[in-house]
């Protein structure tokens, strides 16, 4: 039985594998995204918290690209390149811990506005809906005033106004889900809430939620620039507040353009990644959509 | 798809229209042949309403706007006569008399001494009046008016009473205001006493003045004022660059480093108003002497203080976190273009960079080194591990932070960052006490009176834990008796000579260190501008100075009937236009071809 | 952006197809319930705004005072004024009263009625906000239309391309970039538009004003319309993709019309409806996520409003704002989820 479920899991991971490779742009995003991952992972071994201190910024001020600074340096002579490194682990651990908590509270909430038909998974909807409403923006910037600059509390603004569409998400399909006969079947045998949610459940809708998640790193990662350059950040270097640092000392008017760009395409090119992954993602995992396409 | 295309192109002629439409507009300028000068402000206005306004661009508006008692002097800046002509005071000080000046508000209708009475008197029975300046009339016993005659009765001598920083506002046109809190006296045109008339005030877009014709001193050169608020620093600079602004002031250096070789702009470099200084917590007390919140206890020792004070290389600072646009502090809280006031330390007493030294004092005074390179208190209790208070959002703040942490790491003392926003920064280093140094700074006026007040024992918060308005919970017997005597002193080289005093031993005992005085960075088109006078005259400010000055001297180009920014204009337009129609055009093209090929794919 | 892409799915049809069958009721019905809902929705915004923002950190009246001497007395009559002096759940009532008679209190900054500010700035919002929403669907429905019948072409691979690319740029990068080369001028070209404000300070009358602010709106639109046209685009592209594989677009082909009727006449009006449902969703967003660039352009509206009031910070006009922003996204959800009623005949008789 076991080796039987084995077998069929690396069947479909195979099978998977087969569909996403045809998805070009997935593909190409998943590659850059691996680096990227792999890049700011490694980043401690080469660099140190140093390449974002003003104090050990010495060099030239707003240098323009050369062979010795290939990206420029900042008003405080500090190494746009390094900085950029740098700041990727802040704008990514952001990004994901920002997509892990919104997904895992709808997870849960979608699950369990799924399962429990009755007045539990009516009210559940009633909040989920109350929070899809909320303005996300204006909702997180509020929040993030409220709670002071932390890593921690940036996350959290984030992901309470972007779990309520994956909870939805999660709703529907636990609601297919649950509709099959076997699931019947299950719960005359005297499956439990618990079984079935974990066992049947579960492993359905998680190729979804990978997908999803995905998408969600990667709004994730462009709201918290979005905040930064409004004033709520984390207090530490990442690609939102080098954006808003170059905003605050003038690069523009200063013509100081690889200050602007440098770091605005770097979220550009690893939100375009996270996309493209993770479209590509639901078109191999979603059935509805790889029958359409 | 034909309906689409066709909506396209007409999409493209909108455009164009658009563009010919600035062209238009710009050629029948309104302007043409009217001298107006036009002033950027990142700032809005907070309100019109002069008893409530608080931001820098409001009072200077309003000090544009309306009359004074008497105004800063374009040499000196001693204080000297504006709407009174003249003054008398008693032999106890306590009596002021006033004589005010026969002229006429621009409406027409004379000024009288009861207008400074019927403001003088809103303020001291009005508690919404206050809002702006009500610590002004504390001291003020009665104010009576007798025709042109102003008596004013003070509960205290006060030498300080010809820096007075109320407007006198027309009672014919405000007696009528019966809820100040909630007037925003958007009224136009504004009832005037100054070089010019508030005509219009778009919210957050701009403010136009006209040239007071009645002006006692005679109508301004330029026709019309108008200061255009921008939200954004960056597009006021592009803005002055572009000619869209003739004048920009307050600017952060790298604004200023952007405007430096612009040929067209002269960049304007003095000495500024604003001292920044460090607040250190030596003991916060409330005015009963309690001791309140949580400073560090090795900050109570004065030794500690000034080793501290040793291993801060100011002239780094300036040099890294001002980009050398700045003056390294060698004295307290007057910046050094008030001449007459400021005070420098010498000799002995003066404290330069020298971390060696600094660590002598720690050293001798018992704080010794742990094996981690952190100092512990004599009683070897506590490390000495300060927090660092400052706002958040602000950046030059966060680099201010970042070098203090690597200096006194230098002479083992730690120091961590706390950001607080405003309101919390506010409570936390103004009344609670919950800090051990934090950054502070302040704008003096040409009379230091205020600013050395702060640190007055009856400023600390009351007893409640309420009120108050301390700078640095200071409360210092010697500092005192020097405040009461120069309140008393009306000869002002002896006063002078008190207030020198009390920055020495402010300096001294520090329980603020001053690091710098910023410099005052602006800028204005040269091409434009063709006089204007700085106050003080010799190098001072032009936005943001005292007194309406520059704003009255200044003169400019008229703007001509096709003048050359009319021009660019339509240019611009005429540019715009082409641009959007050959890029709709194209577009159009592009797509029209592609459709063919495509419907010819499709029916192969 | 902080929705997921392609998420068209409105409320109602998750809601409604499982344990509700909204057949039975009819639609005056179903817009009954649906407005109970959003009033509930509305009551818990107002509950919530309050003890939201009675978590800020720091005095509100202490911030008031913004460093300057105040005397315990004045800082007490501040605190009466705002009704800060009374408990909490008095204030709690007061509150919720002068919420429903539209009192939302007087800013601390600018010392005159929150109301007040809002209706001044809710004009410029509006404009610059509903003409970029008109623009992005327009062009978004075009784009995607094109795109999604003819998919896999270039256009199409282009038109998806360029539209994922600007979804993934933040807003206010865009605005700067577009400030700096649009407006200000790079080099020898120079600037095109202005970049600062909805009006000239010298605005003419008449028509000529009518251009005036039209040239001023450009950039900021502009900024707007690339970031939200994308969704339109995708969403336009994956519904019309499903309509393509329906038996009935193949009826119609084989019924020799041509593939032009086909696409306008049969498949594009059944693919409008999610567009059309997101349309309604957006327009209450599209107001709150005006803030950046409202902000980067000076333009006189909510969001700037709503910014100014958070950089403050002023406690009641940054509750006033975002209890309205809030309040309208509410409503215009409600109104989606009619529209999505009335129009879908699928879900009418599910």
């Amino acid at each position: 039985m076991t080796s039987l479920a084995a077998t069929r899991r690396r069947l479909a991971l195979s099978r998977f594998w087969a569909d996403f490779r045809t998805h070009r742009a997935g593909l190409a995003g998943a590659v850059i995204l691996l680096v990227a991952v792999l890049l700011a992972l490694v980043a401690p071994l080469f660099i140190s918290e140093n390449v974002t201190s003003v104090v050990e910024g010495t060099g030239q001020k707003f240098a323009p690209p050369s062979l010795a600074e290939p990206f420029g340096t900042d008003e405080s002579g500090r190494s746009i390149l390094l900085m950029v490194w740098w700041g990727s682990r802040t704008s990514l651990l952001i990004g994901f811990l920002a997509a892990l908590l919104s997904v895992v509270i709808g997870l849960v909430v979608g699950v369990a506005a799924g399962h429990f038909r009755g007045w539990l998974g009516g009210a559940l909807m009633r909040v989920t809906d109350w929070f899809l409403v909320l303005p996300s923006l204006v909702t997180a910037l509020v929040l993030a005033a409220i709670l002071g600059g932390s890593t921690l509390t940036i996350v959290t603004a984030i992901a309470i106004t972007t779990w309520p569409s994956t909870a939805r998400l999660i709703r529907a399909q636990t609601l297919a889900v649950e509709a099959r006969p076997y699931i019947e079947r299950s719960k005359a045998l005297g499956a439990g809430h618990w079984h079935i949610t974990t066992r049947h459940v579960l492993p359905n809708v998680a190729p979804l939620l990978l997908a999803s998640t995905t998408l969600e790193v990667a709004s994730a990662i462009v709201t918290e620039s979005t905040l930064a350059f409004l004033g709520a950040s984390a207090n530490k270097t990442s690609w939102g507040t080098m954006l808003r640092a170059s905003y605050d000392f003038g690069a523009a008017t200063n013509a100081a353009w690889w200050y602007i760009l440098i770091p605005g395409l770097a979220i550009l090119i690893v939100v375009m990644a996270f996309t493209l992954m993770g479209r590509a993602l639901e078109a191999v995992l979603n059935p509805q959509l790889r029958r359409k396409a | 798809m034909r309906k689409w295309l066709a909506r396209f192109v007409a999409l493209g002629v909108a455009v164009l229209v658009a563009g010919q439409g600035t062209t238009a507009a710009l050629a029948q300028e309104p302007a043409a042949g009217k001298k107006i000068f036009r002033v950027g402000a990142t700032q809005s206005m907070d309100s019109m309403n002069p008893f409530l306004a608080v931001r820098l661009v409001s009072t200077s508006i309003h000090r544009w706007m309306y009359g004074f008692l008497t105004v800063p002097d374009p040499k000196t800046l001693a204080p000297s006569p504006d709407l009174a002509e003249s003054w008398t005071t008693s032999e106890d000080g306590l009596t002021w008399t006033f004589k005010i000046r026969q002229a006429k508000w621009s409406d027409g209708q004379p000024i009288t001494a009861d207008d400074a009475a019927w403001t003088f008197n809103k303020m001291m029975t009005d508690e919404a009046a206050k809002t702006a300046n009500g610590p002004a009339v504390e001291n003020f016993e009665t104010v009576t008016a007798n025709g042109q005659d102003l008596v004013i009765k003070l509960k205290a001598p006060q030498a300080s009473m010809l820096e007075n920083p109320v407007p006198i506002m027309p009672k014919h046109a405000w007696e009528s205001v019966t809820d100040m809190a909630n007037y925003d006296s958007e009224k136009y045109p504004s009832v005037s006493s100054g070089p010019y008339i508030a005509v219009e005030h778009k919210k957050d877009q701009y403010v136009k003045l006209q040239a007071n014709p009645n002006y006692w001193r005679g109508k301004p050169k330029i026709d019309e004022l108008q200061v255009i608020f921008y939200d954004n620093p960056q597009a006021a600079i592009a803005g002055l660059k572009k000619g869209d602004i003739d004048l920009l002031g307050r600017m952060s250096p790298q604004e200023f480093e952007a405007i430096q070789n612009d040929p067209n702009i002269e960049a304007w470099n003095t000495q500024g108003r604003r001292a920044a200084y460090l607040q250190v917590n030596h003991g916060a007390t409330t005015t009963d002497d309690k001791a309140v919140g949580d400073g560090h206890p090795a900050l109570k020792d004065v030794k500690v203080r000034q080793a501290v004070h040793y291993a801060i290389d100011k002239q780094k600072l300036v040099d890294e976190v001002q980009n050398g646009l700045a003056k390294p502090a060698d004295g307290s809280i007057v910046p050094p273009m008030y001449k007459d006031w400021f005070w420098e330390a010498t000799g002995e007493e003066k404290v330069t960079y020298d971390p060696a030294k600094a660590n002598q004092i720690l050293d001798d005074a018992g704080y010794k080194k742990g094996s981690d390179g952190v100092r512990t208190m004599p009683d070897g209790k506590r490390k000495l591990e300060f927090r660092f208070t400052i706002h958040t959002d602000t950046p030059v703040e966060d680099k201010l932070a970042e070098y203090l942490t690597a200096f006194l790491k230098e002479v083992g003392i730690t120091v961590t960052t706390v950001k607080l926003d405003s309101s919390k920064f506010t409570e936390e280093t103004g009344t609670t006490g919950n800090f051990d140094i934090a950054i502070s700074g302040w704008s003096v006026n040409p009379d230091p009176e205020e600013v050395l007040a702060t640190h007055l024992c009856s400023r600390r918060p009351a007893p409640n834990g309420e009120g108050g308005g301390t700078e640095s919970f200071f409360c210092d017997d010697t500092f005192e008796k020097l405040y009461q005597d120069q309140l008393k002193e009306l000869d002002r080289p002896k006063r002078v000579e008190l207030i020198k005093q009390m920055q020495e031993r402010l300096y001294t005992q520090a329980p603020i260190i001053a690091i710098y005085y910023t410099n005052d960075l602006e800028g204005y088109r040269k091409d434009r501008v063709t006089s204007i006078t700085p106050i003080p005259e010799d190098k001072g400010l032009l936005y943001g100075g005292s007194g309406y000055w520059p704003f009255y001297t200044v003169d400019v180009k008229a703007a001509a009937a096709a003048g050359a920014s009319g021009e660019s204009g339509s240019n611009t337009g005429l540019i715009a236009g082409i641009v959007g129609v050959v890029v709709v055009l194209g577009l159009g093209a592009f797509f029209l071809t592609r459709r063919r090929k495509s419907t010819a794919d499709e029916r192969e | 952006m902080t929705t997921p892409l392609e998420s068209t799915e409105p409320a109602v049809q998750a809601a409604g197809s499982a344990d509700d069958s909204p057949a039975r009721r009819g639609t005056l019905r179903y817009a009954a319930s649906k407005a109970g809902g959003a009033l509930f929705s509305i009551a818990m915004v107002i509950v919530g705004t309050f003890f939201l923002f009675r978590m800020l950190p720091g005095d509100p009246v202490r911030n008031l005072a913004q460093g300057r001497n105040m005397t315990p007395a004045q800082l007490d009559l501040e605190r009466r004024r705002l009704g800060l002096d009374k408990p909490l759940i008095d204030q709690f009532f007061d509150f919720v009263g002068k919420t429903l008679r539209l009192d939302l209190g007087t800013s601390y900054e600018y010392k005159r009625p929150v109301l007040d500010l809002i209706g001044e700035r809710i004009g410029p919002t509006l404009l610059l906000a509903g003409t970029g929403l008109v623009i992005a669907v327009s062009l978004g429905i075009w784009q995607g239309t094109r795109a999604g019948w003819r998919h896999g072409t270039r256009f199409d691979r282009f038109s998806t391309g360029v539209s994922l690319v600007l979804w993934s740029v933040p807003t206010f990068w865009l605005g700067l970039l577009l400030m700096m080369v649009l407006g200000v001028g790079i080099g020898p070209i120079p600037g095109l538009f202005p970049f600062r404000g909805i009006e000239s300070v010298d605005a003419p009358d008449g028509f000529a004003y009518v251009l005036d602010v039209a040239s001023h709106m450009v950039l900021p639109c502009l900024t707007l319309v690339a970031v939200v046209y994308a969704q339109y685009l995708l969403v336009m592209r994956s519904s019309l993709l499903e309509e393509v594989g329906q038996d009935y677009v193949t009826v119609a082909r084989a019924k020799g019309l041509r593939d032009d009727d086909v696409r306008r006449r049969h498949a594009v009006p059944n693919a409008l409806l999610p567009t059309v449902t997101l349309v309604f969703m957006r327009i209450g967003f599209v107001v709150g996520g005006a803030v950046t660039v409202e902000t980067i352009f000076t333009w006189p509206g909510l969001g700037q409003l709503f910014y100014e009031a958070v950089r403050v910070p002023d406690f009641t006009l940054m509750q006033g704002t975002f209890l309205l922003i809030t309040v309208a996204v509410i409503l215009m959800n409600t109104l989606a989820d009619v529209v999505y009623h009335i129009l879908d005949p699928r879900v009418r008789s599910a």
